[in-house]
């Protein structure tokens, strides 16, 4: 069944990636390394890489870094904490492009995205029709769907870190501060870096905001890989080339976790 | 928790953890705010869904006058029948991919058999493969195999799932190998072994892996996107997507779709939650 599913169109994709489809005639010819090389002459293609890797270098450390402060802060003594963090949580419950409507409707201009700034004496700001904000603006909602579940697992790492560690370094006279870069932080390293891996496999495979708000604009600012393969496929009707593709974004995703195990592996 | 601190006792720890509550809150109202908008705007006319939105005033989040209008016209709209095809998809999944999950589990941790190694490799290597990543080219084979627009090609690629089969095989591992020789001794076979004994004892795994495999549909959207064009076939987040497309939108109508969409998966993780709290309580008694 998995093999059905998950490797076989894997191998299509790799397979399917070295040919052509003729337009008049419907025959698929075996073109060798062409597809790729037309992907590497094309503009279109080298845009969408571009914001691609734009968005992995902001939104992974942004959400992790979210993601470990709501830890550390849940994991706070206050009063009904259970509460407030199950508040954080209650976003992941809802599929991805559902919350991506209702922000959709958050960033109009008479949404409720404005009126918070209002509130803050800042003028109503464009979001997803503007260049320079699309991009954060799906950063934002995402990070608003995403961070609850991967704060768990930290959650988790920090709860699992022994309380003699830190009533003993309290004994001995260090301050909270201390105590965090000492113990709490050394200590969730692991899940710090599953957290790291597992979002930035996450991030790279973001479609729904694209597809629904700003179909890859405005001029090609939220032209996200997934969704430019997906418009090659069916927009411009191109599956072989789409094919490819896929093929070079399994294999970037592939080297990025690679990296970054390693990466993180040395830091050990 | 840094309960037993010194400085978490007396005036100085009450005030730390007052200034701790407020943090807390004011972040988890922030979080809690667009799905408030979201259910509010839903429970009001579609016409008054903009009124209070700015500025910001208690009115943005509670409605005066609540009906539950926008919910009754559901029905008369595309998204009340996706919404059920997105139920009937789900709910078949769960029932189906539990059944195959559960013996492939059972056959990697019970039964010894010649490529078992290779068998799991390829579950733990389909897990390194995100499905999305592949759903464009897995449509073409589905097209070919003339799956478009069916429910079966919709519900088959939700089947197998590895984290699903990852979970039961690691919970059945656990499970003692008297039970199955006495099992044995009894005259059960392969199967009666599996359905006598596994199931019975693994009801938390199965309950997370169910789960997995119901918010693996509830929540898909590329897959549906390709597969389930026509009508008869559009799952409900893609329902709603093609809803907001529309030249003049109904907000009213919207959120109320989008409530329906978050509190189904919602009431279901809530009301298995007690299961999760009793499998770590009662793994303790072993």
């Amino acid at each position: 069944m998995l093999v059905l599913v998950r490797l076989l169109p894997a191998g299509y994709a790799v397979f399917s990636g070295f040919f052509h489809t003729s337009l008049l005639t419907g025959q698929e010819s075996w073109v060798g390394l062409q597809n790729y090389a037309d992907l590497l002459a094309s503009e279109r293609f080298w845009n969408s890489v571009r914001v691609t890797l734009l968005f992995s270098l902001i939104i992974n450390p942004f959400q992790v870094f979210i993601a470990f402060a709501l830890a550390v802060l849940f994991t706070q003594r206050m009063h009904v904490s259970a509460l407030w963090r199950s508040l954080v949580l209650l976003p992941v419950a809802a599929p991805g492009a559902v919350s991506t409507i209702v922000w959709g409707v958050i960033y109009r201009p008479d949404g409720l995205a404005n009126s918070f700034l209002g509130v803050l004496g800042i003028p109503p700001q464009p979001y997803l029709i503007s260049t320079s904000q699309a991009l954060m603006s799906i950063i934002i909602l995402m990070s608003w769907a995403g961070v609850g579940y991967w704060m768990m697992f930290l959650i988790a790492g920090i709860n699992d870190i022994p309380q003699e560690l830190h009533e003993a370094a309290a004994l001995d006279g260090a301050s909270a501060w201390r105590r965090f870069w000492r113990i709490t932080l050394p200590l969730v390293r692991r899940p710090l870096a599953f957290v790291l891996v597992a979002d930035t496999i996450t991030n790279f495979l973001v479609f729904a905001p694209v597809q629904v708000l700003t179909q890859g604009g405005p001029q090609g600012s939220t032209n996200l890989m997934m969704f430019e393969i997906y418009e090659r496929a069916y927009k411009l009707g191109d599956l072989n080339t789409a094919n490819a593709e896929v093929v070079i974004l399994i294999a970037i995703t592939l080297v990025i976790v690679a990296v970054q195990f390693r990466m993180l592996g040395n830091a050990e | 928790m840094t309960a037993g601190l010194p400085q978490s006792r007396g005036i100085a720890g009450f005030v730390r953890r007052s200034v701790l509550t407020v943090l807390g809150a004011l972040v988890g109202l922030l979080f809690l705010a667009p799905l408030l908008w979201a259910v509010s705007s839903a429970l009001r006319p579609g016409a008054e869904v903009f009124r209070y939105v700015n500025p910001l005033q208690w009115r943005t989040f509670f409605p005066e006058h609540p009906t539950l209008e926008n919910f009754v016209r559901l029905a008369d709209t595309p998204l009340g029948p996706a919404i059920v095809n997105s139920l009937i998809v789900s709910a078949v999944t769960v029932a189906v991919g539990l059944m195959i999950c559960a013996m492939a589990a059972f056959a990697l941790s019970a039964i010894e058999f010649r490529g078992q190694g290779v068998v799991f490799t390829i579950v733990i290597l389909s897990l390194l493969i995100p499905f999305d990543a592949i759903a464009i080219p897995l449509a073409n084979l589905f097209r070919d195999a003339n799956l478009q627009n069916t429910f079966a090609g919709l519900i088959l690629p939700g089947l197998g799932n590895g984290l699903a089969i990852f979970l039961l095989r690691q919970f059945f591992l656990a499970v003692p190998h008297e039970l199955v020789d006495a099992g044995r001794v009894d005259g059960l076979g392969w199967w009666g072994i599996f359905y006598r004994i596994y199931l019975p004892l693994s009801k938390p795994a199965l309950i997370g892996a169910g789960l997995t495999l119901f918010l693996f549909q509830w929540h898909a959207f590329v897959w549906p996107l390709l597969i389930g064009s026509d009508a008869d076939h559009t799952l409900g987040p893609v329902a709603l997507a093609n809803f907001t497309g529309r030249f003049s939108v109904d907000y009213g109508l919207l959120f109320a779709g989008a409530v329906v969409l978050i509190v189904i998966p919602l009431a279901i993780i809530l009301s298995l939650q007690r299961y999760f709290i009793q499998s770590v309580s009662t793994s303790g008694l072993k």
